[in-house]
């Protein structure tokens, strides 16, 4: 019971973040990070659990805009980098989910010296992508949305560049299975790709999946950033 | 690529099912008027297009191309009893498309009944045969099938592709049960059935390559196998056919051991009309689409570097 309490917390707690996310994407404003004031004792455990759930997105408003992050933002965002460190047999998605905060991380806390913002990291490989099906890729990709951003190149990046229409069909397959969320990290990614089948209308598709599955603060965020990146511009 | 046998032994099995089961294949002349005498006559009609199909491509073993002629046989003599039933039907309900479109597989096969032809002669003279207000897709199977008779269609097909839901290669997410059974039977038109696959026009097959692996993969995992087996005949129709090994592993796993293939995840139970009215359909589509991919499957090994 303890446990599923403290998901349920966790869940409220990403959801919430997911909203300020939004909210900034929307109006331009800071990422407030509601409620994660304290950052100590379980409500700041809390909080830095939700942050990791949410990855690099917590501050894509900065990134896209190029504007600097609320101070208390950056700091719970520090934390959660230097608490998860991947393990050394962590899955690919758990080491480039932390490599994407560390890249926030760089381009937004650079002048902090000692900080994992100052170690420019050997970037993951992504051989296991290699073989993937399109359904697999669409999976992985959904999931480590995060690194859609554009003029951030790397080599998950790479990979989705060269398998437009295999990340097409991901993205039909998710609506058709209304998995949201999925559906709305593939098409985030869509939008900064060259090749994407004109018929598959991923304008209107990104709409269909906010108005289906929106309410769902997680998706409302992936559809946000492509809309926002949808004017920021494609990978350089 | 799929194991050509396991494609071609799909059919077999399916024919055997259907030979067995040949008596589900009847008409109803005594029903209620308000049922309509004409609601049994699609199976037959299909049943004949079917085997058209497998005597056409000719990839048939030498026992399923004779179940196939004994059934057309069979329901020719029968159910439609040597096509007088067409003839009845057509007086019952005298601009009904049922029994010509019933009639035209059994009259390409080499059957004949002059009164159902003078009929169609005179109806396809009817601007009101021309207008009736039927769905885009089956108004241009009406008119290949006017085609197909040696009439000149009304309207000419080329004015009715556009009007169809996949001519217009709309947003592939849409995609819902009813709208795939559209989808499959404008390819089934314009390919008559799947010999001519260069019928298909060019945005149209880029379009179905695009996305049909997507709905395969979908209704595979539903097991829709009714619909499963038309999407597998339209990768039959397409330029280069995938005949996807998942797929097909997964509907010939479906088909029961005497060859019946259930329209949607197991076997119904019920009385053996009601079972065969469940499962005639995807049973049929399962020889559709073992003919026509065991004969695309040939043709790519014709066509193999040795």
């Amino acid at each position: 019971m303890e446990q599923s309490g403290t998901s349920a917390l966790l869940q409220g707690a990403v959801q919430d973040l997911s909203s300020d996310v939004v909210s900034a994407l929307r109006g331009g404003d800071h990422v407030r990070v509601a409620g994660t004031g304290a950052v100590d004792g379980l409500a700041g455990g809390l909080a830095v659990a939700a942050v990791r759930v949410l990855g690099a997105d917590l501050l894509l408003p900065h990134i896209l805009s190029r504007t600097p992050a609320a101070p208390e933002a950056l700091t719970v965002f520090r934390q959660t980098v230097e608490a998860f460190p991947p393990r050394a047999d962590a899955a690919p998605i758990v080491v480039w989910s932390h490599w994407a905060m560390s890249r926030t991380l760089r381009r937004l806390d650079a002048p902090q010296a000692g900080s994992p913002a100052g170690d420019e990291g050997a970037e993951p490989e992504a051989g296991w992508l290699d073989e993937a099906t399109w359904p697999f890729l669409t999976h992985q990709l959904a999931v480590l949305a995060p690194l859609a951003v554009p003029g951030e190149d790397c080599a998950v990046a790479r990979v989705a560049r060269s398998r437009p229409v295999d990340l097409a069909r991901g993205f039909v397959r998710a609506v058709r299975r209304r998995d949201w969320q999925q559906a709305a990290g593939a098409g985030r990614w869509l939008t900064l790709l060259d090749g994407v089948p004109d018929t598959l209308g991923l304008e209107t598709g990104l709409d269909f999946v906010e108005l289906m599955g929106g309410s769902d603060p997680r998706v409302a965020l992936q559809v946000e950033a492509a809309r926002a990146m949808r004017w920021t511009g494609a990978f350089v | 690529m799929t194991d050509t046998r396991l494609i071609h032994t799909v059919g077999v099995r399916a024919l055997e099912w259907l030979w067995a089961h040949r008596d589900g294949f009847r008409l109803e002349p005594d029903v209620d008027p308000d049922v309509g005498f004409l609601e049994r006559f699609k199976p037959v009609g299909e049943l004949a297009l079917i085997c058209r199909v497998l005597f056409r491509e000719g990839v048939a073993g030498s026992r399923q191309a004779d179940l196939a002629r004994r059934l057309v046989d069979h329901t020719w003599r029968h159910t439609l009893d040597g096509g007088r039933m067409l003839v009845r039907g057509q007086r019952v309900e005298p601009l009904s498309p049922i029994p010509f479109e019933v009639y035209l597989p059994y009259k390409e096969l080499g059957y004949s009944e002059p009164d159902v032809e003078r009929a169609t002669v005179l109806y396809h003279r009817l601007n009101s045969w021309a207008a009736l207000e039927l769905d885009p897709t089956r108004r241009l199977g009406m008119s290949a099938f006017q085609r197909r008779f040696g009439l000149t269609p009304r309207p000419p097909e080329a004015d009715l592709v556009g009007a169809t839901w996949l001519a217009r290669t709309p947003e592939p997410w849409t995609v819902s049960g009813h709208i795939a059974y559209d989808l499959t039977h404008t390819v089934f038109h314009l390919t008559d059935w799947g010999e001519r696959p260069d019928g298909l026009p060019p945005d149209i097959a880029d379009y179905l390559t695009m996305w049909l692996p997507v709905w395969i993969d979908d209704w595979l995992d539903l097991k829709r196998w009714d619909l499963l087996g038309e999407l597998l005949v339209v990768d039959a129709c397409l330029p280069r056919p995938t005949l996807d090994e998942r797929a097909w592993e997964g509907f010939a796993a479906a088909q029961q051991p005497d060859g019946a293939m259930p329209a949607v995840r197991t076997m119904p139970e019920g009385e053996p009309d009601e079972v065969f009215d469940t499962v005639y359909h995807p049973t049929l589509v399962a020889a559709f689409a073992s003919v026509l991919a065991t004969s695309r499957a040939l043709t790519q090994l014709a066509h193999a570097p040795s």
